[in-house]
């Protein structure tokens, strides 16, 4: 009895050692004459199938959605996938270095013929060009053109009597009005990790975006002076506790926005759909602004996000797939996939969804695009610095530190980066 | 006192068999061979090729698409790492958390649950048990509710009048990592209760009542006849405790993602960040050896120590 108790214990304590690992299939039964198409995000389903009615009908190709588990999981299998015959047709991927970073494995297609026809339609605009392209050919096509704006509740504003910013001073001053009122003027956060960089790409984009972009492309330091002065300008906002809880989601802070306690809240279009869910309008019940730059004679900015649309070379369907996406970005189509989103269209003859994407697509107009700091440097550097922004958050008088590690960190990472290309 | 009556005569009308040794003991061993296949096998597949992956993996310079040979510098780079040391100190919190308060509560909930009427006992058992059937995701979704900033936690301390107490449980360490361990012991300790109620009603009733005929009650029953009795029980428990606390991952991940600033990351968390965040694959690897190595020294050291030897 003794012996055969202690056997079976033994058993059971070592049997726990194993550390398995659970694998992601990418195989699915995609309809006959359709390709399929892999996102990360299961709230552009409706969007994707909206404009796949108009492609078939176009191109005689279906597209069907499918979508992955989470972001990383999403990643890690399309990379695993893309040097194997089991890719999937098309990809939902981000541009700038994100989609360099495939690109340059020689995984993904060459799009420039078809960038090319679009652009002599107009269909596209040619500024969205560079965040396509790697080593001179563009490797993806712009799926949606969201712009990091700050959100804000134009009721709550006219009861307290206050107008939309024109200038940092003008920000400053709403801002510490609304909080003299017990209302948190920004929204800032950590959770989900990513969110870190939000107010870092806006504070240095809008003291120097020739700064910013030098800085992403790792021709400019982290130490140099015009980041220190970000970080400093940025603690003395934090320092004034005039932000949300770090751990602050993006969905509750639209339902604070609602509930009018919190003024402003940074943040891309692509938000529009968690005021939706809290039944507010775009236009009535939430308006946006580009954030004022520091100083008054400082190039306006505004930082957008757009979501790349990425054929796999080894892709089972790939004739059927070019056939789609020489019509991707084609009005038509392009105005059934942005008004299931509600955000802005890379196709500048695309009517705007709704009235707050009209008027920043106004407000836009002339101003300066920067891709977002997520797109704009090696993966593995943005993924390391939002950790380092993250405790920045934590003790903003850790900046010193921090901006001397993000610089380490980005001194290893464009090293390695320059080394693979 | 009763008397055994020996039988002589069945004795020596039982024939004794002699057997050849010489053609026995071969036969037998090679007999064993088709029955011990499929385990070791099963073993083989499933548990060393997958390690013995990870430690070749972890030689090499990896981003996923390329590899190349860099020796014993990805172990080198994780010595040199700081964050290391606070991944270390992490787990080793999880590891003495969940050590000490599932199983210490597992047991004393079984216990007491143990003692109740039929129909109570089956209620606490109930709503203990319960929590053990939902995942670590699941687990992590709730408490998340309960422990975020605008949470249930701080709603309901500052609906009593302890605001003072509000505190944003899950931003900043250590509170961030024992807020875990908390849920993660909300969640765990009904496999303790389990398996200790399973122990209960294994013990000889005659024990119980012999020393109960000498007197023994309450607290000096349970440390003295109890108990001791419920050894091999606890030895399973704690080990199972151990490993699964070395390996926790998924109510960290769903909780802070081992944030804010990697303040609450484990081992577990560092091996997956750098794998499939950052597409360190060698170093992920390197960490995941360190880990296994971590986990079976543990695990054979406690069993070594708590297993009685068979003579």
């Amino acid at each position: 009895m003794t012996t055969r108790r202690s056997v079976l214990g033994a058993g059971l304590a070592l049997s726990g050692t194993a550390l398995a690992t659970a694998g992601c299939g990418v195989g699915s039964v995609t309809p006959p004459g359709t390709v399929s198409i892999y996102t990360d995000n299961p709230g552009w389903n409706a969007s994707l199938q909206a404009g796949g009615a108009v492609l078939r009908r176009r191109t005689g190709v279906g597209l069907t959605p499918q979508e992955l588990p989470s972001t990383t999981s999403f990643q890690q299998v399309i990379k695993a996938s893309l040097r194997t015959r089991k890719t999937p047709d098309l990809i939902k991927w981000w541009s700038g270095y994100r989609l360099e970073d495939l690109a340059r494995t020689g995984g993904a297609t060459d799009l420039t013929d078809i960038w090319s026809a679009a652009e002599k339609n107009g269909w596209v605009r040619p500024t969205l060009r560079p965040a396509f392209t790697s080593g001179g050919r563009i490797y993806g096509l712009p799926m949606n053109l969201a712009f990091w704006v700050v959100f804000y509740n134009p009721k709550m504003f006219a009861k307290h009597g206050v107008g939309v910013p024109k200038t940092w001073a003008e920000l400053e001053a709403a801002a510490a009005l609304f909080a003299s009122r017990k209302i948190t003027p920004f929204f800032g956060t950590t959770a989900g990790r990513w969110p870190a960089f939000i107010w870092f790409q806006e504070i240095v984009s809008k003291l120097d975006p020739d700064f910013y972009e030098r800085l992403m492309s790792g021709r400019a330091r982290y130490t140099d002076p015009t980041a220190v002065r970000a970080m400093r300008l940025w603690k003395s906002l934090l320092d004034r506790k005039w932000f949300t809880p770090l751990d602050t989601s993006d969905s509750d802070a639209a339902s604070l926005l609602k509930q009018e306690k919190l003024a402003m809240l940074p943040f891309g279009t692509f938000i529009n759909t968690n005021f939706a869910k809290n039944g507010m309008k775009p236009g009535v019940d939430v308006q946006a602004f580009v954030l004022p730059t520091v100083d008054p004679q400082t190039p306006r900015s505004v930082i957008f996000e757009a979501s790349a649309l990425m054929l796999p070379r080894k892709a089972p369907r790939r004739e059927a797939a070019l056939r789609l996406m020489r019509q991707w970005l084609a009005p038509e189509a392009q105005t059934a996939f942005t008004y299931g989103l509600q955000d802005g269209s890379p196709d500048p003859l695309v009517k705007p969804p709704n009235p707050l994407v009209a008027g920043l697509l106004e407000q836009t107009r002339n101003v300066r695009l920067l891709n977002r700091f997520w797109e704009s440097s090696p993966p593995a550097l943005v993924e390391s610095a939002v950790d380092d922004l993250g405790s920045f958050l934590l003790d903003p008088s850790s900046y010193p530190t921090v901006l001397q590690n993000l610089q380490d960190k980005a001194d290893a990472e464009w090293a390695v980066w320059r080394n693979d290309s | 006192m009763t008397q055994t009556i020996a039988r002589p005569d069945r004795l020596t009308s039982r024939p004794r068999i002699v057997r050849p040794r010489s053609s026995t003991q071969p036969v037998g061993r090679a007999a064993s061979i088709p029955f011990l296949a499929p385990a070791v096998i099963f073993v083989g597949v499933l548990l060393v090729y997958p390690f013995l992956a990870s430690v070749w993996s972890s030689l090499f310079d990896d981003n996923g698409f390329t590899q190349r040979f860099v020796g014993l510098d990805n172990f080198g780079k994780l010595v040199a790492d700081p964050i290391l040391a606070r991944s270390l100190l992490n787990t080793l919190m999880w590891v003495v958390g969940t050590l000490v308060l599932p199983v210490v509560l597992g047991l004393a909930i079984a216990v007491a649950s143990n003692s109740l009427s039929r129909r109570w006992g089956a209620f606490v058992r109930g709503a203990i048990v319960l929590p053990y059937a939902i995942s670590g995701s699941a687990t992590a979704a709730l408490w998340h509710f309960l422990l975020e900033s605008h949470g249930a936690v701080n709603q309901v301390l500052n609906t009593v009048g302890l605001g003072g107490l509000t505190t944003s449980w899950l931003l900043n360490w250590p509170q961030n990592t024992l807020s875990m361990i908390v849920a993660s012991t909300w969640q765990a300790t009904g496999f303790s209760v389990i398996l200790f109620l399973v122990g209960l009603q294994s013990i000889p009733r005659d024990t119980v009542e012999a020393a109960s005929i000498d007197g023994a009650g309450g607290w000096r029953m349970f440390a003295s006849i109890i108990f001791p009795q419920l050894r091999p029980v606890t030895v399973v428990v704690v080990g199972m405790a151990l490993v699964n606390s070395l390996k926790s991952f998924d109510i960290i991940w769903v909780l802070t993602q081992g944030g804010p600033a990697r303040t609450s990351e484990t081992l577990a968390l560092t091996m997956y960040r750098e794998t499939f965040l950052l597409f360190h694959v060698g170093y992920g690897s390197a960490v995941a050896v360190l880990l296994t190595v971590i986990v079976i020294a543990a695990a054979w050291l406690y069993l070594r120590t708590q297993l009685p030897r068979v003579r």
